[in-house]
């Protein structure tokens, strides 16, 4: 069976701005229709990853493909079909909200203006006023309409939400990503980094998360919920002394017993069964537990 | 109807929601012929990616739970397994024995086990009955 091209191929990237590396050998695959998470600490390579993707990078080393192409040779096929919101947003201060749009328009073959319309009446942006009056969260909300709205196979997000009230990050979360993806599920791919990853709990498919610029783990939503995990278990008296090898967290408090385990809990669930404890329960880490337990262990 | 989805449940989302689906089919809370809801509102209500809301649905139309009518959307279909006896059961089994396996772990014993099934029985009957004559008023 052909599996499709690939919306994103990093292999083995590396690019250091002079002698500080930002990121050393990453590679991720990240598939048509997806929605891909890059999740890393302030300074891990997520930025610099995406600007190799939009060729405002060359890469020093590896080699990095946008639908198979490589950007630095068909920047311009590669851009007709992504749009990028970069974290730092310049808009012309001059212009209103209308002619922004109007001027952006201007580079695209194609532009959903109900789509448009829809997004404006969702988010009360007035399209009269200029764009040097916005608020921040009135300016990410601009340039995700100027992004969503030419219904591009590729959306690149670089912190979206960071500096943004609670409010409107949930906002920007429901509405942005429930309009881009409407359509042509199959081909509408998102990639976006964060450090809040709470809120893209449920809107995540797959991620990596990168420190120090190499990607730790690269995995399914789903199957990193399954693997890691936290065993709780409470015992008649002190707990026994119990192997504990694979655990990647131990809390012993009393008679209790917190494990964090990364795939190797029913294994140890079986050992600590065993010792006939009075309760015992699991749960999934959450995405953010996972990044934090993977970063530390 | 409504959804609630548990990230710390350990089960897949799309699985939780295919469940629940079946769930509320079981029950009559859903009817044969009822909507379920479109993929993009239920998506930002519960504040998760269409594709796996696309997923459940997909499952539960592999499942002959729902079908999909083109441009009307998703719903709940008369109940008709399309699969043979034997598969049913087989797949039946499969959920049994794991039910047996929990209750081996949990130290509940055989007989209080098939107590607890036919009190889980009539607890779903007596919901469905429920369901039935509210429909009928």
């Amino acid at each position: 069976m052909n599996s499709p091209t690939p919306a994103i191929e990093i292999q083995h990237l590396a690019y250091s701005y002079g002698k500080a590396e930002a990121v050393h050998d990453l590679s991720l695959r990240v598939l048509p229709g997806r929605c891909y998470g890059l999740f890393g600490r302030n300074g891990a390579g997520k930025t610099t990853t995406m600007k190799c993707l939009l060729n405002l990078l060359r890469p020093q080393r590896g080699q990095v493909r946008v639908f198979g192409l490589d950007p630095a040779q068909a920047e311009v096929e590669v851009k007709r079909r992504l749009a990028y919101v970069p974290d730092q947003l310049a808009f012309y201060p001059w212009m209103t909200v209308r002619e922004t749009l109007d001027y952006l328009t201007s580079f695209r073959e194609h532009w959903d203006g109900k789509k448009e319309q829809e997004l404006f009446d969702r988010f009360g942006l007035d399209p009269a006023k200029r764009t040097d009056a916005l608020s921040k969260g009135q300016r990410t909300q601009l340039a995700l309409i100027a992004a969503i709205c030419p219904e591009p196979d590729l959306l690149v997000l670089d912190e979206p939400t960071s500096g943004l009230d609670p409010i409107v990050r949930r906002e920007f979360i429901e509405t942005v990503i429930g309009a881009y993806q409407e359509g042509q599920p199959g081909s509408r791919t998102i990639l976006v980094s964060t450090h809040l990853i709470a809120e893209f709990e449920g809107l995540i498919d797959e991620f990596a998360i990168i420190d120090q610029g190499a990607a730790v783990l690269t995995v399914e939503a789903d199957q990193a919920r399954e693997r890691y995990q936290r065993i709780r278990a409470r015992f008649a008296q002190a707990p026994p002394t119990v192997d504990l090898k694979g655990a990647l967290q131990v809390r012993l408090e009393g008679r209790e017993l917190e494990l964090v385990v990364n795939g190797s809990g029913p294994e140890l669930l079986e050992r600590i069964r065993k010792h006939n404890p009075e309760s015992l329960s699991t749960e999934s880490l959450t995405l953010e537990e996972i990044f934090v337990a993977a970063l530390k262990s | 109807m409504l959804f609630h989805i548990n990230f710390k449940s350990g089960k897949p989302v799309y699985l939780q929601l295919v469940d629940q689906v079946k769930a509320a089919a079981a029950s009559g809370a859903l009817q044969p012929g009822e909507a379920l809801p479109s993929i993009r509102p239920l998506a930002e209500e519960l504040r998760l990616n269409r594709n796996t809301i696309a997923k459940a649905y997909a499952e539960l139309e592999s499942l002959s739970v729902i079908e999909t009518l083109p441009g009307k959307g998703c719903f709940l279909k008369q109940n008709h397994s399309p699969l043979r006896k034997e598969i049913r059961r087989k797949l039946l089994i499969e959920e049994i024995d794991q039910a047996i396996v929990m209750a081996h772990h949990l130290q509940v014993p055989g007989p209080e086990f098939l107590e607890l099934i036919q009190e889980r029985m009539k607890a779903l009957e007596h919901k469905r009955r429920a369901n039935e004559e509210h429909k009928e008023k």
